[in-house]
């Protein structure tokens, strides 16, 4: 698609978005909510479409794509989307949003497509979407899907197809009043210098998730409770999400093997359930060079172990300083003396955080939470349940449609 | 010279094969020196030896060279992998970074080797058109190997500068600046019918060039026997730029085609480099080849046999001191003989919404 023909379809998206307006609020949200509803629903022809064409797109397993659909969109309905709205703006018709929203779509995961795609409708801004070379496919399910229960609503969002280095075409997006835009700090940062004055900018940068277990998760059946549930937050997406933990924070004297054992354990019992997906050789590598390296430092007489499976790989580290993340299940074990350690462990962590999964407190369980949120985490919650976010989970600290009218 | 008979063995003969005139392949001898090379190092590099253990890989079982365990380059930055005792180190050479990053480290217990294995490459592959007895005159836009001791690339320049170049040569950054003025004025000032005119450097120091010639609005015509050699990249300098876009603005400010500019792939890790072939082959496709005591293989990690794109894994038998078989952080393209470097270890932009954690740990390398 040129640029010329960009422009052409934000022209005709505003002109839209200028008869969406006039329509009373509560008709677009009560439309949207039946599409969440939808989308929410495991048995609607709309998942069975996703779930169909996502495996082949993205490479990820089709147990996985089911799996990870089911737990993350069960709480995704149209109450949840009215309640959201209900918190960020009173009511649906206080708020407009932009002309027109340009979003630009990073990733393979599909919960944030939609998301991002449904936000600037609530705020009847229509939406010119670009999604991302890792998932092709998902951007145009949603739209089908809100053309479906409303053709007004399907007459405000596009989705075009753009490679990421056709400039021209780029620089045409970038016209639009919003630019929603997903992707690394150096993607960000590009976007950000090329968007046009008085045009908004709301980015949303990599982030990480890790997990800490405290004394009471470190023994029997509490640990192999809670690594199952970590096993899922990492076989879910491949660990391809800001909400997959790579990294674990066992704390006391002896967690750390304890917790490798059964991590590993857990890992590969997933790995059976929901398989692992491709691995590009540029991943492949990563992972081989990550593993070579963990095992030279254990053959220098290095306190690290290593368990791994074709598909998985666990690492009991020496110290709790980050290492790189080769992802696709690769996981490391930082053990931890006490929670007094953790403030220092999660310094270099804390900029770049979004969840942390926590067990193993008992009735400081409260008080770690606040502890964890206090240190960045924008979600804190139980193993298992990291890839399942609420709609109205405030990524970075803020909302989901407070960001696109400022 | 090692105090180790076995090591003083297999340095004699690698440096008569590095000394032998032409360019002598030798497949037979590549594979017999590395298996015994590997065999020593395995006995007296004790990480490393647990490290093949644990792989399944000991001497006694090894047929082939490809079998040999290749390490991974990150590791030389947390372990010290010598095949010698480490109080004999005579030098050792670091990887460039921040001192927030952990930097990776090659001990050398002897330079000879080093040397003696950088310059048929440097030769054939940035001056092919040497004369015999004649010498080239090479800028380096890089400090002396007595100002950044630490350097593996001062110290080639300083070895090729010794052993290749003219009196006049010189290094052109001095007390951690490029002294760009007085270098541009010394390259107006050579005259076309000089002797072969070499210009190399790190690629981000040719990026300060360019932006100091960009500003002040001058471009020059470099003599007829220039070349350029640059190496290494760009990452975290004032404006990125891909390796096209550097080669079309030295060829706007300093007047040189791409065909006269040679990329080195090297590493700190290595003590054989690999340069494009576009200097001795002009009329092939460009590739990187090195010495005959080097090998590259390209590596699918998930099956571990080769493919026509894979991790690049090097063989250099000039590593007698350290580990042989060395796994890369970047991918490559077979190309028959020879090999492409298509980037580094997965890109941001492959890892979904997640973090790359290179972001936070200031970038790989």
């Amino acid at each position: 698609m040129t640029a010329d023909e960009i422009r052409r379809r934000l022209s005709a998206l505003r002109r839209a978005g200028f008869a969406l307006r006039r329509r009373p609020a509560p008709l677009t949200l009560d439309a949207l909510a039946r599409v969440m509803d939808g989308w929410s629903d495991a048995d609607s022809a709309w998942r069975a479409a996703l779930e169909r064409d996502l495996p082949q797109a993205t490479g990820f397993a089709p147990e996985t794509v089911r799996e990870g659909l089911r737990i993350a969109l069960e709480s995704w309905d149209g109450a949840a989307l009215r309640r959201l709205v209900a918190d960020e703006l009173g009511a649906p018709d206080t708020v407009v949003g932009p002309d027109a929203t340009a979003v630009l779509l990073a990733g393979s995961i599909p919960m944030p497509t939609l998301l991002a795609l449904v936000a600037p409708l609530v705020l009847r801004s229509p939406v010119l979407a670009k999604p991302g070379s890792r998932d092709p496919v998902t951007a145009h399910h949603v739209a089908r899907s809100i053309a479906e229960v409303d053709p007004l609503l399907g007459a405000c969002i596009a989705v075009v197809d753009v490679p990421g280095d056709d400039e021209a075409a780029i620089g045409a997006l970038l016209e639009a009043e919003c630019i929603a835009a997903t992707g690394s700090d150096e993607t960000i940062a590009s976007i950000a210098r090329r968007v046009p004055p008085g045009r908004r900018l709301v980015a949303a940068g990599h982030r990480l998730s890790v997990a800490v277990l405290g004394e009471e998760a470190s023994h029997g059946e509490p640990l192999r409770r809670a690594c199952e549930g970590l096993a899922l937050d990492v076989a879910l997406w491949d660990q391809q999400g800001c909400l997959s933990p790579i990294a674990v924070y066992p704390l006391g004297a002896g967690a750390g093997d304890r917790v490798l054992e059964a991590l590993a354990d857990a890992l590969a019992d997933a790995e059976a359930r929901w398989p692992r997906g491709r691995v590009d050789v540029a991943a492949a590598a990563a992972i081989e060079h990550e593993r070579a390296s963990a095992e030279l430092r254990r053959a220098s007489g290095r306190p690290v172990a290593i368990r791994s499976g074709e598909a998985w790989t666990a690492v009991l580290e020496e110290h709790p300083t980050p290492r790189p993340a080769p992802l696709h299940r690769f996981v490391r074990v930082h053990p931890l003396p006490d929670a007094d350690a953790l403030a220092a462990a999660f310094t270099p962590l804390s900029p770049h955080l979004a969840g942390v999964a926590v067990a193993g407190f008992g009735r400081h369980e409260a008080q770690m939470r606040r502890a964890l949120a206090g240190l960045g985490a924008s979600r804190v919650c139980s193993p298992g349940r990291l890839q399942a976010p609420p709609l109205d989970w405030r990524r970075e600290g803020r909302g989901v449609l407070e960001p696109l009218v400022g | 010279m090692s105090a180790d008979p076995a090591r003083a063995e297999l340095d004699e003969r690698l440096l008569a094969w590095m000394r032998e005139p032409g360019w002598p392949e030798d497949e037979a001898r590549f594979a017999q020196t590395a298996l015994d090379l590997f065999a020593f190092q395995f006995s007296h590099c004790e990480p490393y030896r647990r490290f093949c253990e644990g792989r399944g890989a000991v001497p006694d079982a090894l047929r082939d060279w490809r079998e040999i365990p290749p390490v991974p380059t990150g590791a030389f930055k947390e372990l010290a992998l010598t095949s010698f005792p480490l109080a004999r180190a005579v030098r050792v050479f670091r990887t460039s970074g921040t001192s927030s990053r952990a930097r990776g480290e090659l001990h050398l217990d002897t330079l000879a080797l080093y040397e003696a294995s950088l310059l048929p490459s440097f030769r054939r592959f940035l001056l092919p058109d040497l004369a015999p007895g004649e010498r080239a005159h090479i800028v380096a836009l890089a400090p002396s190997g007595a100002d950044a001791g630490d350097s593996s690339l001062s110290h080639m320049f300083q070895v090729a500068m010794r052993e290749l170049g003219d009196p006049e040569s010189f290094f052109a950054v001095r007390a951690g600046e490029l002294q760009a003025q007085p270098l541009i004025e010394h390259l107006a000032a050579c005259e076309s019918e000089g002797p072969p005119l070499l210009l190399c450097g790190a690629a981000f120091a040719f990026v300060h060039l360019l932006e100091v010639l960009e500003a002040s609005g001058v471009s020059l015509s470099l003599p007829r026997r220039v070349r350029v050699m640059e190496t290494g990249g760009f990452k975290g300098r004032a404006r990125e730029r891909t390796r096209d876009e550097l080669y079309e603005e030295i060829q706007a400010r300093l007047g040189v085609p791409a065909t006269r500019i040679v990329n080195q792939y090297g590493m700190t890790e290595l003590g054989s480099q690999f340069y494009d072939s576009n200097l001795v082959q002009p009329d092939a496709p460009r590739r990187k080849q090195g010495p005959p005591w080097a090998r590259v293989r390209v590596i699918d990690p998930r099956s571990g046999e080769p493919a026509e794109v894979g991790a690049l894994h090097v063989f250099d038998l000039a590593n007698a001191g350290s580990v042989l078989a060395i796994q890369t952080a970047d991918l490559g393209r077979d190309l028959g003989d020879g090999f492409e470097v298509i980037g580094r270890e997965p890109g941001a932009e492959a890892r979904g919404c997640s973090i790359a954690i290179d972001e936070l740990l200031g970038g790989r390398g």
